[in-house]
């Protein structure tokens, strides 16, 4: 399980998270909701170490956030972190050198799902398609947590399609998924938690599906009452 | 140990168009300096001209110490070149994993190893390229000395040694020193200056806008306290307080402390403070 405690930062004189609290657990997707701006990507960065926070505690399975955490941890940013002169190939094998967690059979397996060039350059690939290829990269980790920033955020119907496509597959399943959005539309069936922020704090967190038949709202509902009720 | 390895390996390939273009450059214009300077000469030998009908001076015997003098300012300019390409990499290292349309520090800090590895292996790879720069000059020479004898002919040259020819210019005498101790000084102080560069980038990526104060500032920092002891004689009156052996002593425990506290610094940047 991944929890977040009362995570606090400031950026700038301004409050960016104020009292962040939350869990994503193993075999569910939980979504952040929010605005643009409410803190969604800063926290997965928080949790990857990426960024420093005031103070707050942020626990995978109980442990604290170290290095080996990226054997059981990956994270898909909403842009390429390959450098653009390396080819696909050159990518996957710069992954498979530091991870021992990686899983080759799957890369070629997401290679020929998501119709990718092993001999493209990085750089020349399209906002979608590198999309797919960041995903690669990161469903390609044996890991028990995936934690994703805007997945479907620029990219075109049809790569939306392909990349919602895996969320229904065993890639997904087994593993907790935390991932961020501002667009819910293409999420709404997917997710089992959401999460919902605003100004840097929760504002709600609750299950999807006990929502629906509890009090008969979709995740839309219940964000219409949050941010504009 | 292996992934450090990997890094360093990842460093270098990554710089290494830009290391052959320095050496491309370098042989270009040394080479093509040193034939052109000793064609001039040598066929005004031939043709028993003197100093004032070609407006060079043009000696008894040619050697190759002459020949590096004499081809000065080509000599110098790709070293420099290299040198200044080299200091801003030690800057850019780092800000290239920052910028552009893929940022590839995120992949870079989120490796399953210590972060300090990261900082240790782009250091490895700066002077990587150092020492091949060097490496390459050495080998370099030895090509120009053969290409000297192989142009002027027997009859018209004098022997001379390789050190002899290393010696003559000045910046060939600093980048290669005769003595090791010598060389350990000047590729100590170049080592303790990339470290500080190091750490005040990070700085400057941990806290950003006020992080530049912070660089600056320690640069200053660092700077002036290598060079207190060094100017400290000249500072004071005629009764000087400190002995030279004294002075020699503070100045070699600064230049442990320095880099000692600017990699922990570093280190603890990327540990607890870098952000992206």
């Amino acid at each position: 399980m991944i929890e977040v405690i009362d995570l606090h930062k400031r950026y700038r004189g301004r409050k960016v998270l104020n009292g962040v609290s939350f869990t994503a657990e193993k075999g569910q997707i939980t979504c952040l909701i929010g605005i643009n701006g409410a803190g969604k990507s800063t926290i997965l960065k928080a949790i990857m170490g990426l960024t420093p926070v005031k103070s707050g505690l942020i626990r995978i399975d109980d442990a604290p956030v170290g290095p080996t955490m990226y054997e059981k941890v990956a994270f898909v940013p909403d842009h390429l972190t390959t450098p653009t002169g390396m080819k696909l190939s050159e990518g996957i094998q710069f992954m498979k050198d530091f991870y021992v967690n990686w899983n080759d059979a799957r890369a070629n397996e997401l290679l020929k799902f998501f119709k990718l060039d092993r001999t493209e350059r990085v750089g020349n690939l399209s906002k979608g398609t590198a999309a797919k290829y960041s995903l690669l990269l990161g469903l390609s980790q044996n890991t028990d947590y995936i934690l994703m920033d805007e997945p479907f955020s620029g990219i075109d119907m049809f790569s939306r399609e392909v990349i919602a496509e895996v969320f229904s597959t065993d890639l997904i399943e087994d593993r907790g998924v935390l991932l961020t959005t501002h667009e819910i539309d293409d999420m709404e069936h997917l997710i089992d938690q959401a999460v919902l922020l605003q100004n840097g704090s929760v504002q709600l967190a609750f299950d999807c599906e006990e929502m629906r038949t509890t009090e008969g709202k979709s995740v839309i509902d219940v964000m219409r009452e949050v941010y504009t009720g | 140990m292996n992934r450090y390895l990997k890094l360093v390996n990842m460093e270098i390939h990554r710089f290494r168009y830009i290391l052959f273009s320095l050496m491309g450059i370098t042989l270009l214009l040394q080479c093509g300096s040193l034939i052109w300077t000793l064609q001039r000469v040598v066929s005004a030998k031939e043709k028993g001209l003197t100093q004032a009908e070609v407006g060079f001076a043009i000696p008894k015997f040619l050697s190759f110490p002459w020949a590096i003098v004499n081809t000065k300012e080509w000599f110098i300019l790709p070293i420099l070149l290299s040198i200044t390409v080299l200091v801003l990499y030690s800057i850019i290292i780092w800000y290239r994993d920052w910028f552009g349309r893929s940022t590839f520090i995120y992949r870079l800090l989120m490796l399953p190893s210590a972060r300090w590895v990261l900082y240790v292996s782009k250091l490895t790879a700066i002077l990587t390229f150092v020492f091949s720069m060097i490496a390459f000059q050495l080998v370099l020479l030895v090509g120009e000395n053969m290409l000297f004898k192989t142009i002027v002919p027997a009859g018209m040259r004098t022997d001379s040694t390789f050190v002899e020819a290393s010696t003559i210019n000045p910046v060939l005498n600093t980048l290669l020193p005769k003595q090791f101790e010598q060389f350990i000084y000047s590729y100590g102080l170049g080592i303790i200056g990339v470290i500080v560069i190091f750490t005040a980038v990070l700085l400057e990526r941990s806290y950003r806008r006020l992080g530049i104060l912070y660089a600056i500032g320690y640069v200053v920092v660092c700077a002036a306290a290598i060079l207190l002891p060094a100017i400290l004689p000249a500072l004071e009156s005629s009764s000087s307080y400190w002995y030279p052996g004294e002075i020699y002593r503070i100045e070699l425990a600064i230049c442990l402390i320095v880099p000692v506290i600017s990699c922990c610094l570093g280190f603890w940047l990327l540990r607890k403070k870098i952000t992206v």
